[in-house]
């Protein structure tokens, strides 16, 4: 009943293929929920020659394919006369996205699972099905991109090397995002602009935006956890409002902080915080520590590897003031030639339990524009009518445009009394009102360095007998320009 | 009458294990047809066998499997399935195992089943994978006209159910061994 006719040209086809194989063919369907072929195979193949040509037809990997028949998985090891497979039967087949180990091992997963009681699973998330092979299949196509969590602001995906002399969107995220992740203050600005708070109060847009960066999606192949994470709508929406308000964000962290540091005395607690520092943390550490490696220009805050040192080192920095204004007791000093000391305080620099970006505090310089980085890709950008086009066509950028129209009060900050004629010129102011606009509304003060800003109270504190102004400097900042507290400061640290 | 009928001579042509009967079930199916419209009750073992044949020709949309757990079980009792994860689900990717058992009232009494891969599901003992009856409204309904596959299909839509497709699982691999 399963002679090989003659008159079937698949079987024709293949007979040359599966000429090793003695035995007659026979014509087995391999079924998946979406497709379905015919395959012709000798009757005493085994499973893996079977797996061979399934892979050749469906166009996957081998150790990808499970298959199934009467409700039995097949193993590589068995043949197919085992099972009864026999002319004209069909056979299930899975493909499984995951290059994890199929069912009966134990997939990595399990190792990766934190000590928390969340159970493991292969989720994928659903937004993109399709592109999760791309993570799991080549786990480095980031090494042809620059890492960029912001990627999902209208990713273009054209790219030409590092440096300054390619006029390259991705480029100009990238840096903009080294500022912003450079520069707590900045950050806060940004937080604050209402257009930025506009975007960021759409979940779906957040989570889509999160979603489709290959190094989330790294991340969340490796950790479910996350997923599950971005897959709460409730737990979304609560980032998003501690996002949103720098001062709460900032209160929840140290909350976060003192809380593992109270794990870390129960016994066996430390054990298992390390496990769930090495678990989770690294991966999304590696992820977001790959921009500082590629930055070159990291040296130019002369702040380096601050983000990479666990917090272990001496810290000679104060601790933040718990009791301070909330929003200015994080911002820390910045790494001025006279600091010798490249670690930073809880809260800063190194990624800490809370901080998993290691949001890098000490200041390239404060504000957008003092970077001589900043200020040579806005040179750029002006001289490139090109790049301003491609910025301009980004979809992030239209809805941004949308809440610019619709918000007044931004429009006028936009809109330019003195119209200029000479079209470059008017990108050029165009792209100053933007980038001003980014920062914030709060007036000039980004353009002003802390010196600058706290002048009269440099000159108080001189004027008291505190000659070393750097320590002056660096107080003043801490405490925001509070006087009294930073004379605490300054005595408090004198004897040392 | 019917149901005492040894299945041999039923098919006079081959007189062996069921799984050499495919050749001659197309014939089977024909007559079950036929009983069946005329509302005559069909043997346990015909039904049984023309399952079989379902299940290995894959009748069905591919998402459930099942078979023989041994091929030569005569009594075609002892079954085994198979259910894919349903996609969007957090059972997506997963192969669910389970085992079956007809009893000797099939179908006009619904079948015993069991996972045996460890899962999270409502109406799944945690510590032993059996399927509670009342849960499964296949099964706590049970029609004689129902099948094996009825009741894995509707397993599997259980978990596309919003109170059961987030729920944490086990990691993958493990298995029950009570």
């Amino acid at each position: 009943m399963a002679e090989n006719s003659g008159t079937d040209p698949t079987v024709d086809s293949n007979v040359v293929e599966n000429a090793a194989s003695d035995g007659t063919m026979i014509v087995v369907t391999v079924k998946t929920p979406k497709d379905k072929e015919e395959i012709a195979i000798s009757e005493d193949s085994s499973v893996a020659q079977f797996k061979e040509e399934i892979s050749k037809r469906f166009n996957a990997k081998q150790d990808q394919l499970v298959l199934i028949f009467a409700g039995k998985i097949l193993k590589d090891g068995d043949t197919l006369n085992q099972h009864g497979i026999k002319d004209g039967l069909t056979v299930h087949l899975v493909i499984k996205t995951a290059p994890k180990t199929t069912v009966g091992g134990t997939s990595q997963s399990s190792a990766s699972s934190s000590g928390t009681p969340q159970a493991n699973s292969s989720i994928n998330p659903s937004a993109v099905p399709n592109a999760s092979t791309t993570p799991g299949t080549g786990p480095t196509p980031a090494s042809t991109q620059p890492p960029n969590l912001l990627s999902g602001f209208g990713d273009l995906s054209s790219l030409s090397g590092m440096g300054m002399g390619s006029a390259n969107f991705m480029e100009m995220q990238q840096q903009m995002q080294r500022q912003l992740m450079s520069n707590p203050e900045m950050l806060s600005q940004i937080m604050d602009n209402p257009l930025v708070q506009n975007m960021m109060s759409n979940p779906d847009l957040m989570r889509q935006m999160i979603v489709t960066n290959p190094q989330m999606q790294q991340l969340m192949e490796r950790n479910p956890e996350i997923s599950h994470m971005l897959n709460n709508p409730e737990l979304m929406r609560q980032t998003m409002e501690l996002a949103r308000n720098p001062a709460m964000m900032q209160e929840m962290m140290r909350n976060q902080d003192r809380a593992l540091s109270n794990l870390e005395s129960i016994p066996g607690g430390y054990n298992a915080l390390r496990r769930m520092y090495t678990d989770i943390q690294e991966p999304m550490f590696s992820a977001a520590r790959e921009q500082f490696g590629n930055n070159p220009f990291s040296a130019l805050g002369g702040n380096l590897d601050s983000g990479v040192q666990p917090s272990r080192t001496e810290n000679r920095e104060p601790l933040p003031n718990p009791w301070g204004p909330p929003g200015t007791s994080p911002s820390e000093s910045r790494g001025t030639g006279a600091s010798t000391t490249t670690t930073s305080s809880a809260g800063g620099t190194a990624p800490s339990a809370s901080n998993p970006l290691g949001i890098n505090a000490s200041g390239l310089g404060n504000g957008v524009f003092g970077s001589p980085g900043m200020q040579s890709l806005m040179q750029q950008i002006s001289e490139n009518p090109q790049l301003m086009q491609n910025m301009l066509s980004a979809p992030y950028m239209r809805s941004m445009m949308q809440s610019l129209a619709q918000n007044p009060e931004l429009a006028s900050q936009g809109s330019n009394p003195t119209a200029a004629t000479n079209p470059s010129q008017q990108q050029q102011q165009l792209m100053q009102q933007m980038l001003q606009m980014f920062a914030g509304g709060g007036g000039g003060s980004l353009t002003l360095t802390p010196e600058v800003r706290f002048q009269q109270q440099l000159d108080q504190l001189s004027a008291m007998g505190f000659i070393n102004r750097e320590a002056n400097l660096q107080a003043l900042i801490a405490t925001g320009g509070d006087i009294n507290a930073a004379i605490e400061r300054l005595l408090g640290s004198q004897p040392s | 009458m019917w149901i005492n009928l040894p299945r041999a001579s039923a098919f006079p042509c081959c007189n062996q294990p069921p799984t050499m009967l495919t050749c001659a079930l197309p014939l089977l199916s024909d007559k079950m047809a036929v009983a069946a419209g005329s509302g005559v009750k069909v043997p346990r073992n015909f039904r049984l066998l023309e399952e079989l044949e379902e299940g290995q020709k894959g009748v069905g949309d591919g998402t459930v499997s099942w078979g023989l757990e041994d091929d030569e079980d005569m009594t075609l009792t002892r079954w085994r399935g198979m259910i894919i994860g349903p996609p969007r689900t957090i059972y997506e990717n997963r192969m669910y195992s389970l085992k079956v058992e007809c009893g000797p009232r099939y179908p006009e009494a619904p079948p015993f089943v069991r996972f045996v891969t460890k899962i999270n599901l409502n109406g799944v003992h945690n510590s032993n994978g059996v399927v509670d009856t009342r849960a499964v409204s296949a099964l706590a309904k049970w029609q004689n006209s129902y099948s094996i596959r009825v009741v894995l299909q509707e397993l599997r839509r259980l978990m596309m159910c919003k109170e059961n497709m987030k729920l944490p699982q086990p990691p993958e691999g493990q298995i029950y061994t009570n």
